[in-house]
């Protein structure tokens, strides 16, 4: 098998998670807060409808036969691939039936729930036994970081501005968890048997995955820390540093069938 | 009691002609790049000689196939008399799950059909009482059709060094393992 970039893949992941990072975290608020939503909450979850809309659309880019995309939801009883496509799909209108009636909290809270079943989904459709390095959690965890650090910057361009001080906390939290997981998991690769080894000399050695720890981590880490607010262009740098660390989760991850004839 | 028919593939025997890949190519008249079956040398961690050993291998026809579980259309099908996974090609929407997933990597991507395909046993020729083109190619007879409920076949094992061992997916391919020459020296006579 030949390590692609899988550009549609890459975009729609990361709009996809974006785009329930900001549900989320807007969810989150909602829960503690009594009131109504404002005009700033409803802009929040139809912008996730449509970053969801459209990371499913440029979903559609990966196929080989995209007007047959609609089969894709044949094989739910086993396929994660299956689940995901639905999952997802219902998670659109979800935002956008919240967004357009006030976020009722039945639908807010089901939207919650929905989106971290996505998450955990869309995980599970990366962790196949070929790739041995991310045939785990792994998957799960780096697609909830990329959702929480993504989510925080693209909703501090959205939500009112009392929602500010604790969407800084949360990315705060999220960089120093993602740059935790990031920088650790190619190191326990290096242990592990040849194929996970090569997969984590392979991330190590990527430049890309140092613009990911770089640019998508450490710089934004720095400059909330120091600032303690969210520049309006640094969700556009947390972007820039979450496209390269997703180019590099589908290039540089090793395939068993890569090492055929050499010791495993 | 069903069948399960599998490769033995005789690493003791093969010389890496590429017959088997040939034959299979001649069969099916797969797109230029696009080999269901492949003839992997071993590296010298696992066979140090120079007159190097080789395992041919397709699709392994798993007893739980990963392609068949991740497939989102459920263009895969196991048949029940003999368990062969048979790939339909026409439901395929090319969305490469199935080419992720297998840790073989026996399904391939035809860039022209822009569509998955892979080794189906020649089911066609099997049921017409025929070889698989590959093994009745092979000139030495390295590789040969079993039916693993008729038992396993003598000094054989299922994950040889040199291929992924995947429990799970108990995948049916055999192996006769290569042998180290004897070499005879001088001072030895």
């Amino acid at each position: 098998m030949k390590p692609s970039m899988e550009l549609p893949l890459v975009l729609f992941t990361i709009l996809s998670q974006t785009a329930v990072g900001i549900v989320l975290l807007s969810g989150l608020r909602r829960w503690s807060l009594a009131g109504g939503a404002g005009q700033a909450d409803r802009r929040e979850w139809t912008a996730a409808a449509a970053l969801l809309a459209l990371g499913l659309v440029f979903s559609l880019f990966h196929l080989g036969h995209p007007l047959d995309a609609v089969t894709a939801l044949k094989h739910l009883s086993t396929s994660w691939l299956s689940r995901e496509a639905l999952v997802f799909a219902l998670l659109a209108g979800l935002m956008l039936l919240a967004g357009v009636q006030g976020l009722p909290r039945g639908i807010v809270r089901l939207t919650v729930a929905g989106g971290l079943l996505g998450l955990l989904i869309q995980g599970m459709t990366y962790a196949p036994p070929s790739f041995p390095a991310i045939n785990n959690v792994l998957p799960f965890v780096f697609f909830l970081v990329s959702a929480v650090t993504l989510g925080a910057g693209a909703a501090s361009l959205l939500a009112p501005e009392e929602a500010r001080p604790a969407l800084v906390r949360v990315l705060i939290a999220g960089l120093w968890a993602g740059l935790g997981v990031h920088l650790a998991a190619p190191c326990v690769w290096l242990s592990g048997g040849t194929v996970m080894r090569l997969t984590g000399q392979a991330y190590l050695a990527s430049p890309l995955y140092w613009a990911h720890i770089v640019i998508g981590l450490a710089l934004p880490l720095w400059v909330v820390l120091k600032s303690r607010s969210i520049p309006r262009w640094l969700p556009f740098v947390l972007l820039a540093g979450a496209l390269c660390g997703r180019i590099v989760f589908y290039l540089e991850t090793m395939h068993t069938a890569a090492n055929m004839g050499a010791l495993y | 009691m069903a069948k399960r028919l599998a490769f033995l593939v005789d690493a003791k025997r093969c010389l890496g002609c590429f017959t088997c890949a040939m034959a299979c190519k001649n069969q099916y008249a797969t797109e230029p790049g696009v080999n269901w079956r492949e003839v992997y040398p071993l590296q010298a961690d696992i066979y140090p000689h120079h007159e190097r050993a080789f395992y041919s291998l397709a699709c392994n026809h798993c007893e739980k196939p990963a392609c068949l579980e991740v497939c989102p259309v459920q263009a895969y099908s196991k048949r029940e008399k003999d368990g062969i996974v048979v790939h339909h090609q026409e439901k395929c929407i090319g969305c490469g799950n199935c080419i992720r997933s297998c840790p073989y990597g026996a399904p391939r991507y035809n860039p022209v059909e822009k569509r998955a395909e892979k080794c189906s046993l020649c089911h066609e020729r099997i049921d017409a009482g025929l070889q698989p083109a590959c093994v009745q190619s092979c000139p030495v007879a390295a590789l040969t059709l079993i039916d693993l409920a008729a038992g396993e076949p003598d000094n054989s094992v299922q994950f040889p060094p040199g291929y992924p061992k995947m429990p799970a997916l108990n995948p049916a391919t055999r192996f006769r393992q290569a042998e180290l020459p004897i070499i005879h020296r001088r001072e030895d006579i």
